[in-house]
């Protein structure tokens, strides 16, 4: 599958085109295209599915078995002047732990050849929100902290473009609040960032569009209501409420989109197989039976459910 | 660069407990040599050969090949198994700059450890009779040596996961049971410690009575080269095609 997750007016910073990674007989990733522009994407699927192939490739420390991935246009692979461009946060805590928070960006933007390596330190750091904690040993850090320094020294050459492996990993929730908030702000500055999470509601909070891996497949991408809405060979279910439950049940059940209809208690609850079909087709039917709907849900709209569905795909 | 991230991995290095290990192990055979100096009824006679056999026997064939080992896989090896070799790897540096950044580091630390045993082996002989260059030539060899050790375990470090049990079966079985159990002749063309020690022999101008080589100068010098380049373009040829693994 093919995704164009790219604003139309900009070139793509990531783009990954047919590429394929496998371990002897073991395939991670298997005949991958995409490309991803400026915002946030999410990059989404189980435990073994090839997230982690996909962003070492991605980054530059995993070679493609087949296929090209280029960031920004230049190949990932063998290309250490590419991190010029590109900030990795990984996913392992391990900082140096005999440095201090400052050091550690500090020694972040030395090694970046950075012209002001005191103030782009300070900088970051001002970013993550760490200034109180910079003079302490990152060895006594919390798993919080030591998530918002990592972040510090990967953003300390201010990069166009962002990786971030399981970025939230042992973040309090107001670390997470204050981190996706950063990473928006970031996006919003014309940033492409591109980060992978197991926490469902994390992706649907942060992230614009998503990349759905199962298998070693990208089987979805784009954004997430989107590609919900795309499968209609599942059924959508909805709850209606309306001025009349028991009429419009029965005018529903009447129309070939709908596969179900109950009343449960004060609502309706509808499951259709054409999203697009029922949605327009409901209002019409409520008027001739002359009923009105006073309120429509999607139960099954979360991150969750679509991702359950992909991989029982 | 190159400074940097050698000050760095020095200071990285430096501070790990089992430094104090490596100060034990450079310290045994300076107590050894101190205690034959002080129980010995004419400490004079035999010093030379007593201290020639210590430095052979403990400071080049086990405090060396140990110290390196320890100080050569952990440079870049530990960084990448805890993680951290990861801020360099993702910065814009050629890994050629990392590699000598790295060896370096490891070969200044192994050589700061060997030299002060040598030099406190051989503390009773200097400025006596009959010291015939040992103890410089020893320091130079020790020094050359360090370099040799380094390099070729700095580069199985980025090869191999359990470089250091790899780098303790070249030291003691190959470079221990077959060279010097087995006296395997042909062994002494594959040794670092052959190598060292005929550095060592062409420098000294002790008699063969006190010291000998099982190599001579020129072989052993040419040898240790090659396996130094070797050894160092396959650690930055590993590195630059180094892939990090699901575990890092």
């Amino acid at each position: 599958m093919t995704a164009a997750t790219s604003r139309v007016d900009a070139a793509p910073a990531i783009e990954v085109s047919e590429t394929s990674r496998w371990y002897g007989n073991v395939v991670a990733v298997n005949d991958i295209s995409f490309t991803v522009g400026p915002g946030i994407t999410g990059l989404l699927g189980p435990n073994g599915a090839g997230k982690s192939t996909l962003l070492h490739m991605l980054a530059g420390f995993l070679r493609p078995s087949s296929g090209t991935v280029r960031i920004l246009g230049a190949p990932a692979w063998q290309n250490p002047g590419l991190y010029q461009q590109v900030g990795i946060v990984q996913e392992r805590e391990s900082v140096y732990d005999g440095l201090t928070g400052y050091e550690f960006v500090r020694l972040s933007a030395r090694l970046h050849h950075l012209p002001d390596v005191e103030a782009a330190t300070r900088l970051a750091i001002d970013r993550v929100q760490m200034e109180t904690a910079q003079g302490r040993k990152t060895g006594g850090y919390s798993k919080g902290m030591k998530q918002r320094i990592k972040i510090a020294a990967a953003i300390v050459h201010d990069p166009p473009v962002l990786l971030l492996d399981e970025p939230f990993n042992g973040t309090d929730p107001a670390q997470r609040l204050q981190m996706m908030d950063l990473l928006r702000r970031m996006a919003a500055e014309g940033r492409t960032i591109l980060f992978s999470s197991h926490i469902l509601e994390e992706v649907e909070r942060l992230a614009e569009r998503v990349l759905v891996i199962v298998s070693g497949r990208l089987a979805a991408a784009g954004d997430f209501r989107a590609i919900r809405r795309l499968m209609t060979d599942r059924p959508h279910t909805f709850a209606i409420v309306s001025s009349d439950n028991r009429a419009l049940a029965s005018a529903l059940l009447a129309d070939d989109s709908v596969t179900g209809a109950q009343i449960d208690g004060e609502r309706i609850t509808v499951r259709a197989d054409d999203f697009e079909r029922f949605t327009v087709h409901a209002p019409r039917i409520a008027r001739s039976a002359g009923v009105t709907i006073t309120e429509v849900d999607t139960l099954d709209e979360s991150l969750e459910s679509v991702f359950e569905y992909l991989v029982q795909r | 660069m190159i400074g940097l991230i050698f000050t760095l991995t020095l200071g990285q290095l430096l501070r790990q407990r089992r430094v104090l290990l490596l100060g034990l192990l450079a310290a045994i055979p300076v107590a050894i040599t101190l205690l034959f100096r002080f129980t010995s009824s004419r400490a004079d006679t035999g010093l030379p050969e007593f201290v020639a056999s210590m430095l052979d026997a403990l400071v080049v064939s086990i405090g060396l090949p140990l110290t390196a080992l320890v100080l050569g896989t952990a440079a870049l090896g530990q960084e990448i198994e805890d993680g951290t070799a990861f801020y360099l790897l993702s910065k814009p540096i050629a890994r050629w700059q990392i590699v000598v950044a790295k060896l370096m580091a490891a070969w200044v630390a192994t050589s700061i450890f060997v030299t002060v045993s040598t030099l406190g082996s051989a503390a009773p002989l200097i400025g006596e009779r009959g010291e015939d260059l040992l103890v410089p030539a020893f320091v130079i060899a020790g020094i050359v040596g360090a370099l040799g050790y380094t390099t070729l375990f700095l580069a199985l470090s980025i090869r191999f996961n359990h470089a250091l049990v790899i780098g303790l079966s070249y030291v003691f079985l190959w470079e221990g049971l077959a060279s010097s159990l087995f006296k395997i002749d042909g062994v002494r063309f594959l040794s670092l410690r052959a190598y060292t020690l005929g550095i060592a022999g062409a420098i000294s101008e002790a008699p063969s009575t006190v010291f000998s080589a099982r190599l001579d100068g020129p072989s052993a010098s040419v040898l240790a080269t090659i396996l130094i380049v070797g050894a160092f373009i396959y650690a930055v040829r590993r590195l630059e095609r180094y892939e990090l693994s699901e575990r890092v």
